[in-house]
């Protein structure tokens, strides 16, 4: 694995093979699963775990470049897949594995030292966390749209069983829920990918002799020919199938559950990278949809999601009591944003949906992060018991504070930037209705938000029924490891909302062109 | 003996049915686990007909697994995991909607299938597997459903969501000949891994909660 890597940076002139990354970057974490297994130490399957995600973090880097040089690549007889739609859904979930890594040592540290967990829960924690990351890395690399549903299968088991890790009844609750839910949905859209490649197959006997039906490139060359009335069915199935896993309402039930009870880390990345994975699905299938019939129907139905996920969360965070499902139900919101974005379409709506993506994925892993570390301390999530954070742990509290300013939708943090450009694109593409509503919910999630943010951090620490626990290890001060993830996150939410790196600019800009592939003329 | 291809369709999609029926008028888990090997082993027949048609053999090898997972695995899996837990809670003594409502329900939502794949899709020319298998299909993801939400039982949800997977695979065979084995492999061993996972959650729903009661899955909420 090194070895290839330093011949690729090594080769120079040689155009490097970017479709052999393809395959390294899904073996690293699978290796990661089993070192783990063989050893059963906390120690090493932290740094096992640390080490594998760095490693991934720099294939994803090289995987990007190779996107931006040469447009897209295959591997495996074309099985896997990679353009610059999935190079762009691949960076959070190398970035947030790799800060989630980090996290964990701190967070699942501490549970250790607190007798919550034991090794053996560690050890299983660590194959999970590992396991986990290599499914949702095949997700966005699988041109099979079969093999990108056994992933998505695969990431809803993994993350029950990471859920499970706790044996307490919330947990347990929110895992079946979850796994009953989110395995109904997929079976709704495995319905809908087989119609797909069904109304595929049946149009050229080519693609049916070859065995290449359910393959994304296949299905997208030929979407204007495909049968619009099966088409249709198979879009709305996928659409609610995978918008169960993206969190849409109102399929959303399970998420602010699973959200809500896994161990902080986990929380982070269901959030943060999980989501955008199934709405990643959800759009592959959108970009056929549109190209077989027309861009009116589905993005109308994707304004519609877009709206309710809006309305159902900015109501529930407002009224909220918990933290973390304060957060969850802020993940719904978000989703809805980019769903509601790509509905509004042309070229912003697309930039600005692709970009909200990755500016959720900074944002919510850092708030969740903070949670985490603040309800270790008042050993609470409920957000009446906590306050004065900024005083009982400054630096975190700090973090907090921009972090929920910005989940908000506060300028000049990043989410504000692509909320911005998402509204200026339902405006100029005459969805006033639409566009005047999401302005009218965004400020009822700011104002919830505020509501419940403000009290937390500056308010008195010294009230009745708050009780700060005394820290076992560090007597007070905050751990380094649970403060630099933290650290990287903020400086990449303030960095993100007035300066959009070159790179990340070209990669959206191509990510958009897929949208373009399977659309009529505009 | 020579049975015409039809007839055998016919006869296969009705056995299927039926054991679906099984599932949903029977109260224990035994006669449920039961109901869904018979509807496994008809499953993996049917399948092994359609390869038999269209000659291709990887369709043979679906069929295999099938039979092998559905019919043996995963039923002797689950007895082996509720071996331990106490038998009163493997009876649907009490389902939110009584047997004899769900078996009308169900007769309705098999009808409801035949109505809908001749509404939808009628105007592309499907193959005689489709036209054979494709309603029966839905009737399994309706029932399945159906039983998911009706009963009381968390067993009855697993075995709710194994009918929804059958009339998937029968689906997918039926309509596109199966997508390609390594994908058919992936989705089986998810499935097989669900239900180890549903499995070990089901133990430590009855340590922890005492009751499979799905009743009391109900602390987590907004107010």
């Amino acid at each position: 694995m090194r070895s290839n890597l330093l011949a690729l940076l090594t080769s120079g002139g040689v155009p490097p093979d970017w479709s052999t990354l393809l395959l390294t970057i899904l073996l690293t974490p699978a290796v990661a699963v089993g070192l783990v297994t063989l050893t059963r130490t906390r120690r090493y399957a932290e740094a096992v775990t640390v080490a594998s995600v760095l490693l991934v973090v720099v294939q994803t880097l090289a995987l990007v470049a190779g996107v931006i040089l040469d447009g897209q690549f295959s591997a495996l007889g074309g099985f896997l897949y990679l353009d610059a739609f999935g190079a762009l859904i691949l960076i959070p979930i190398a970035a947030v594995g790799f800060v989630a890594a980090l996290y964990s040592v701190s967070y699942m540290g501490l549970q250790f030292e607190r007798g919550v967990v034991d090794d053996k829960h560690i050890a299983r924690y660590y194959q999970g966390f590992n396991s986990f990351v290599l499914t949702m890395l095949l997700v966005p690399l699988a041109n099979n749209m079969g093999l990108m549903w056994v992933a998505i299968e695969a990431t809803t088991l993994v993350s029950v069983f990471l859920i499970m890790l706790y044996t307490n009844q919330g947990a347990i609750e929110a895992a079946w829920k979850y796994l009953m839910v989110a395995t109904v949905g997929l079976s709704l859209a495995l319905f809908g990918i087989v119609l797909f490649s069904y109304s595929n197959t049946s149009i050229s006997p080519a693609v049916a002799s070859s065995g290449s039906g359910l393959d994304w490139t296949s299905m997208a060359a030929d979407a204007r020919l495909l049968d619009p009335g099966i088409v249709k069915i198979a879009f709305v199935f996928v659409l609610v199938g995978l918008g169960t896993k993206a969190g849409l309402a109102p399929m959303h039930t399970w998420l602010p559950d699973a959200h809500g009870e896994a161990p902080t880390p986990v929380s982070a990345l269901l959030s943060g990278v999980l989501l955008n994975c199934a709405i990643y699905g959800v759009l592959r299938f959108y970009i056929i949809a549109q190209g077989a019939l027309g861009v009116a129907l589905p993005s109308e139905l994707m304004v519609i999601l877009g709206l309710l996920s809006m309305g159902v969360a900015a109501a529930s965070i407002y009224f909220q009591k918990d933290m973390k499902r304060m957060l969850a139900f802020s993940s719904v919101e978000h989703m809805g944003i980019v769903s509601l974005a790509v509905g509004f379409g042309g070229f912003v709506g697309l930039f600005a949906g692709l970009l909200h993506i990755i500016n959720h994925a900074v944002a919510k892993p850092l708030m969740f992060f903070a949670s985490g570390t603040v309800s270790q301390r008042y050993e609470t999530k409920v957000m009446k018991e906590i306050k004065g954070v900024i005083k009982t742990m400054p630096i975190t509290g700090a973090f907090m504070l921009v972090g929920g300013l910005a989940v908000a939708g506060m300028p000049p943090f990043n989410i504000f930037l692509s909320e911005f450009l998402v509204t200026t694109s339902g405006f100029g593409g005459g969805q006033f209705f639409a566009a005047s509503l999401m302005i009218l919910l965004l400020v009822v999630v700011f104002a919830g938000f505020l509501r419940h943010l403000v009290p937390m951090i500056f308010g008195s620490a010294k009230g009745p029924g708050i009780s700060v626990a005394a820290d076992v290890r560090s007597g007070g001060h905050e751990e380094l490891l649970a403060v630099l993830p933290m650290a990287v996150l903020v400086t990449l939410v303030v960095l993100l909302g007035f300066y959009l790196p070159q790179p990340l600019q070209t990669l959206i800009r191509d990510a958009v062109q897929v949208f373009g592939q399977g659309a009529p003329a505009r | 003996m020579q049975v015409p291809l039809p007839t055998l369709l016919t006869l296969t999609a009705v056995a299927l049915l039926l054991s679906t029926f099984g599932v949903v008028v029977r109260r224990g888990f035994a006669g449920w686990l039961s109901a869904y090997r018979y509807q496994s082993v008809i499953l993996a027949g049917s399948a092994a007909v359609i390869a038999y048609e269209t000659g291709f053999w990887e369709i043979y090898v679906a069929a295999v697994l099938t039979l092998v997972v559905k019919a043996v695995i995963i039923p002797r899996l689950l007895v082996r995991v509720t071996e331990s837990v106490r038998d009163e809670f493997k009876i649907e003594a009490n389902p939110f909607v009584s047997i004899r409502l769900s078996l009308l329900i169900s007769a309705l939502l098999v009808a409801l299938s035949y109505g809908l794949i001749r509404e939808t899709l009628s105007s592309a020319s499907l193959g005689v597997f489709a036209v054979a298998y494709l309603p029966v299909s839905l009737s399994l993801f309706f029932i399945g459903l159906f039983v998911m939400v009706s009963r009381r039982m968390a067993l009855n949800q697993v075995v709710g969501l194994l009918v929804i997977e059958n009339g998937l695979f029968l689906f997918t065979t039926a309509l596109t000949q199966g997508v390609s084995l390594i994908i058919e492999v992936g989705i089986l061993a998810d499935i097989l891994v669900g239900v180890m996972i549903s499995a070990l959650l089901l133990l430590r729903m009855s340590q922890t909660f005492d009751s499979f009661d799905i009743a009391s899955l109900e602390n987590l909420k907004d107010d």
